[in-house]
């Protein structure tokens, strides 16, 4: 046995006290990591979107479209950007599912021939890219789309268009596999081509937002400015910035939400500060008359300081690791591949970061250590005669 | 305890030395209760020679334990001075006395005072815990200690699982573990039957007379005294 | 039975336990009512933008009015439906809309927000009587005069009578005055004249929502078969408070599960606080409990004056999480709607039942963590009495 060894033998004392402390430093973890991986993966988008992918939108507003002719500013028509290697466009369907109306997934119509050589975080195998490019009425979906709605290669699929009404059907040609985190893993993409000549004249040769990539990330806020002044004089004028930049700006909507989720991660562990100095101050209490005892033998108010908060940390890492033992599997397998698969636009990467771990067990064992502080601090006053005196 | 000081038990004692373990002048102990004074000792002198076996008896409030405690190094008086095992613990720090206290003073409580998480021999172990030993020299003084009170058979057992007697035959080996010259017992009988009584005393008995080890016990009971070479009487914080 | 009296003074004398366990509950409490508020607040400012008498009708397939397109030949075809109002001039109370969604610098410097436009024809002030101009005057028809909602008049840089804002390049609208709007969403928006605003996008001759006003409410049965009987107009027809509540629908479903799945998590933990407290609580007074049965108190009534207790310690804490929650009331509270993907602005809206079932779930988890403390003090043989 050691000094060690007797701090953590201390937790004995009271066994159901002890568990259920356990227990509730454990629940406050597993709440504290599930929050916090929810507001992580909702700034996954805004963090890893790409820095050097730019959208060019509608200056006005991004429900509103751009003349195709724009685009042959970007690919060399009518002129070159500085600083633009690709560039494609595509427009916002807005189509739903026929039957499963309720589930929302982002289905776009882009030019054929640039698209993927724009977003190659969309990983098409190369036969299946050739194929869709045969077929006008073909589609590339992403693979959670194709396991959310049960679609294979080679199926006939109807959409249900709202902005361009009616019925509109597709043969899935391929399914592509996301190469970053950030890439929404449940799209659907057909062919601009196919949209357009099924529009009424006065619809025709509208394009929702230009996407371009850039030679180098740095370089983004100068070229989204170039490409900005390039359209500054026209009728309609354009706004260009990087995609982390308008997933942020997205996000922005949601900062109340995640501002108020922050807050309660951080005062549920404050509670579970409380609830475990509550305990451990019961149990200081109960054992005056041992500390004396230990007084006695010789041990200086620091070893007794140290017992007390040596058993509090320790409650605190048993608690911690025992919240993270639930928190993976349930998150991991759970709840994180359920929110992937059934709300991928959303939620494309539900994941525990390894900070979120290392700083659930690293803030249970701090806060453990501060909420035995006081107990500790009243233990160290005991006078050795008193506390032999008092009655077990 | 060691092996060396274990076997001396057989051999020849030497003569006990004249000169006294514990020496006290003029002590003093004042405590204020909500501004009342209390003298609960008074100017008190006496001495204790090394190697004996001395009881203090006496009313409640007579001051018995608490000039226990200032002898034990567990208080300090108020006046006075005191020498105990050749230092002058009246003047010493806070630090110093409990080191001090951890070499040379072994306790026997009334309420043996185990810690109920740890076993016999774990409990027996930890005022080895302030020493410098390593773990397996601990382990193994610890049980000669539980041998020498004849509970070596019991040392994995919890304090649960003991008797009340076998609880404080535990607590007494846990007050010779370390070698201690004193040993201070605050009515060591108080909380058992008279055979387990019996059992605790006549062990105080050998470790005074074959262990050399001066015994102060504080106790009520006149069957313990009658154990003691000399019995001290006080009476509101005097010696009669 | 035990005088409550008893269990009182025992709170009162572990104070520390027994707040810091009161607080735990608190918490849930307070978490749970803020969410049930959240959600109540949001319906509450959304549904005062409708009225039980008024019908809206968007593109059928449309969630909402923003993606809705409806031509002004088939706005007046709407006109011959059975069952709409006539105003004082006999003329059919029918209302086209347009909205667009724009981005303005917020007035804190951080960066910009969206605010919704709406161009709005005269008959906008007899459809919205609750709208009252409380600065400046109402834009004149026809002009490109614009009034601004007062929840927008701090948000965002220069929205204050006198500036101008810009719809697009070369279309800039004059804001004349600042309305209100009986707290509805209708403050978060600025409304112009129909034709500047969707002739500024061009999109002449075109409405994104049309307004009805019936003559009873009964009357929107035949109203919808009439609207939606021709299949070609692709029409839907509902009533307008039922819209606003379709709009929130989504939000009100995601914060309800949200605070919900957070309360549950945090209750678990607070029962376990509960009954942590009371065990020790029953541990320390073991002699008593004993001498209580000694006397003949049954175990049952040991064990209610026990469950007292806790309920009493968790409705404390019940009590403490609602006036918490309740001075959330002072907080404003801005999300995306995403079902318009403009921002609105509402607050944390108590009714007395949220807080009467935020208490009661308190109570409840203090019932739930004190059982089995109480049972063991039940449990307690009356020789505990005796030892010492």
């Amino acid at each position: 046995m050691t000094l060690a060894g007797l701090t953590v033998k201390n937790i004995g004392h009271n066994w159901l006290r002890t568990v259920l402390t356990v227990l509730g430093v454990a629940i406050a973890i597993l709440s504290f990591v599930l929050i916090r991986t929810t507001i992580d993966a909702w700034e996954t988008a805004a963090k890893h979107g790409a820095q050097d992918r730019l959208s060019t939108i509608n200056r006005v507003t991004f429900v509103m479209p751009l003349p195709k002719r724009y685009f042959q500013e970007f690919n060399g028509e009518r002129g070159k950007i500085e600083g633009v290697t690709h560039a494609t466009w595509a427009n916002w369907f807005g189509g739903k599912h026929a039957t499963r109306e309720g589930e929302f997934f982002a289905n776009f119509a882009v030019d054929t021939d640039s698209y993927f050589d724009v977003y190659q975080d969309m990983a098409v195998p190369p036969d299946q890219l050739a194929a869709w490019k045969e077929d006008r009425q073909g589609a590339i979906i992403g693979e959670a789309l194709a396991k959310q709605f049960d679609w294979n290669v080679g199926d006939d699929v109807t959409l249900v268009g709202t902005i361009y009404p009616g019925e509109w059907k597709f043969h899935i040609r391929g399914i592509y596999v996301a190469t970053k985190k950030s890439v929404d893993r449940a799209q659907f993409i057909f062919h601009w081509d196919y949209l357009n000549e099924n529009l009424p004249p006065d619809r025709r040769d509208m394009i929702g937002w230009i996407a371009s990539t850039v030679d180098s990330a740095g370089r983004a806020a100068a070229v989204s400015e170039a490409i900005d002044k390039e359209f500054d004089d026209e009728d309609v004028q354009t706004r260009t910035m990087s995609e982390q930049a308008m997933n942020k700006e997205f996000l922005g909507g949601a900062s109340a939400i995640l501002g108020a989720l922050d807050i309660v991660s951080l005062i549920i562990m404050l509670i579970m500060m409380l609830v475990l100095g509550n305990t451990i101050a019961m149990g200081v209490r109960e054992r005056t008359q041992e500390y004396g005892v230990l007084l006695a033998l010789g041990f200086r108010p620091r070893h007794i300081a140290a017992f007390v908060v040596g058993e509090g940390v320790t409650i605190g890492l048993l608690g911690g690791g025992l919240g993270l033992l639930i928190a993976y599997p349930l998150i991991e397998q759970g709840v994180g591949r359920f929110l992937e698969e059934n709300m991928g636009a959303w939620f494309p990467y539900f994941s525990i970061p390894p900070e979120v771990a290392a700083m659930a067990l690293g803030f249970a064992a701090l806060l453990a250590a501060i909420a035995a502080g006081i107990p500790a601090y009243r233990a160290t006053k005991l006078d050795v005669i008193d506390a032999l005196r008092r009655l077990a | 305890m060691s092996e060396a000081t274990a076997e001396r038990s057989d051999a020849k004692k030497p003569a006990k030395t004249a000169r006294p373990i514990i020496e006290c002048r003029g002590i003093t102990r004042t405590f204020w209760r909500a501004k009342e004074r209390l003298d609960v000792l008074d100017g008190l002198d006496l001495d204790i020679a090394e190697g004996s076996f001395e009881a203090l008896m006496g009313p409640s409030g007579s001051g018995k334990t608490t000039l226990l405690n200032l002898i034990a190094g567990l208080d300090r008086p108020t006046a006075g001075k005191l020498v105990v095992a050749g230092t002058e613990v009246s003047a010493m720090g806070d630090a110093a006395l409990a080191r001090w206290r951890s070499q040379t003073i072994g306790f026997v409580f009334q309420h043996f005072n185990l810690i109920p998480v740890l076993t016999a021999l774990e409990n027996v172990e930890l005022p080895l815990l302030l020493t410098k030993l390593p773990a397996s020299e601990r382990k193994k003084r610890a049980q000669i200690a539980l041998r020498v009170v004849g509970l070596e058979d019991r040392m994995h057992h919890r304090p649960q699982q003991l008797s009340g007697g076998q609880e404080q035959r535990v607590g007494i080996a846990r007050a010779i573990v370390h070698d201690p010259k004193i040993i201070v017992a605050d009515e060591p009988t108080g909380e058992l039957d008279r055979h387990s009584a019996d059992d605790v005393l006549a062990l105080l008995e050998k470790l005074n007379t074959e262990f050399d080890k001066t015994i102060l016990m504080v106790t009520h009971d006149p069957a313990a005294a009658a154990r003691a070479t000399i019995v001290h009487k006080l009476d509101k914080g005097r010696l009669t | 039975m035990i005088p409550l009296n008893y269990n009182l003074r025992n709170l009162y004398v572990r104070s520390t336990t027994t707040i810091a366990t009161a607080i735990g509950i608190a918490f849930v409490v307070a978490v749970l009512a803020a969410a049930m508020m959240l959600v109540e607040g949001l319906r509450q400012t959304l549904d005062k933008s409708g009225k039980p008498d008024t019908a809206i009708i968007i593109r059928k397939g449309s969630d909402s009015e923003m993606p809705s397109s409806i031509e002004d030949a088939t706005l007046n075809l709407v006109k011959g439906a059975p069952g709409i109002a006539k105003a004082a001039d006999g003329q059919s109370q029918v209302m086209g809309e347009c909205v667009v969604v724009l981005f303005y610098d917020l007035a804190n410097g951080k960066g910009k927000s969206n605010a919704l436009v709406r161009g709005v024809t005269a008959d906008v002030l007899s459809f919205r009587p609750e709208v009252k101009i409380e600065q400046g005057q109402m834009a004149k028809a026809g002009s490109d005069e614009v009034i601004v909602g007062q929840k927008l008049v701090g948000r965002f840089k220069n929205m204050a009578i006198g500036d101008t804002i810009e719809l697009r390049k070369g279309r800039l609208g004059k804001i004349v005055g600042v309305f209100s709007a009986g707290g509805s969403s209708y403050e978060s928006e600025i409304w112009g004249d129909l034709d500047f605003v969707r002739g500024s996008f061009g999109r002449d001759g075109v409405v994104q929502s049309v307004r009805v006003k019936l003559t009873s409410p009964a009357a929107f049965d035949g109203f919808e078969a009439f609207v939606e009987q021709d299949k070609r107009l692709g029409l839907e027809a509902m009533g307008e408070i039922d819209y606003y509540r379709k709009q929130s629908e989504g939000t009100a479903l995601f914060l309800t599960v949200l605070g919900s799945l957070i309360a549950v998590f945090c209750s678990v933990g607070a029962m376990i606080g509960a009954s942590i407290t009371m065990y020790g609580a029953v541990a320390n007074r073991k002699r008593e409990i004993g001498v209580l049965r000694a006397l003949g108190f049954s175990k049952l009534t040991i064990m209610i004056s026990f469950l007292f207790e806790s309920v009493m310690l968790a409705l404390l804490g019940g009590m403490l999480g609602v006036l918490a929650a309740l001075a959330l009331q002072l907080v404003e509270f801005k999300m995306m709607n995403f079902a318009t993907f403009s921002e609105i602005v509402f607050r944390f809206q108590a009714t007395p039942e949220i807080l009467m079932n935020s208490v009661i779930a308190g109570g409840v988890m203090g019932v739930i963590g004190g059982f089995l403390p109480a049972v063991r003090a039940a449990r307690t043989p009356p020789i505990e009495a005796m030892k010492g």
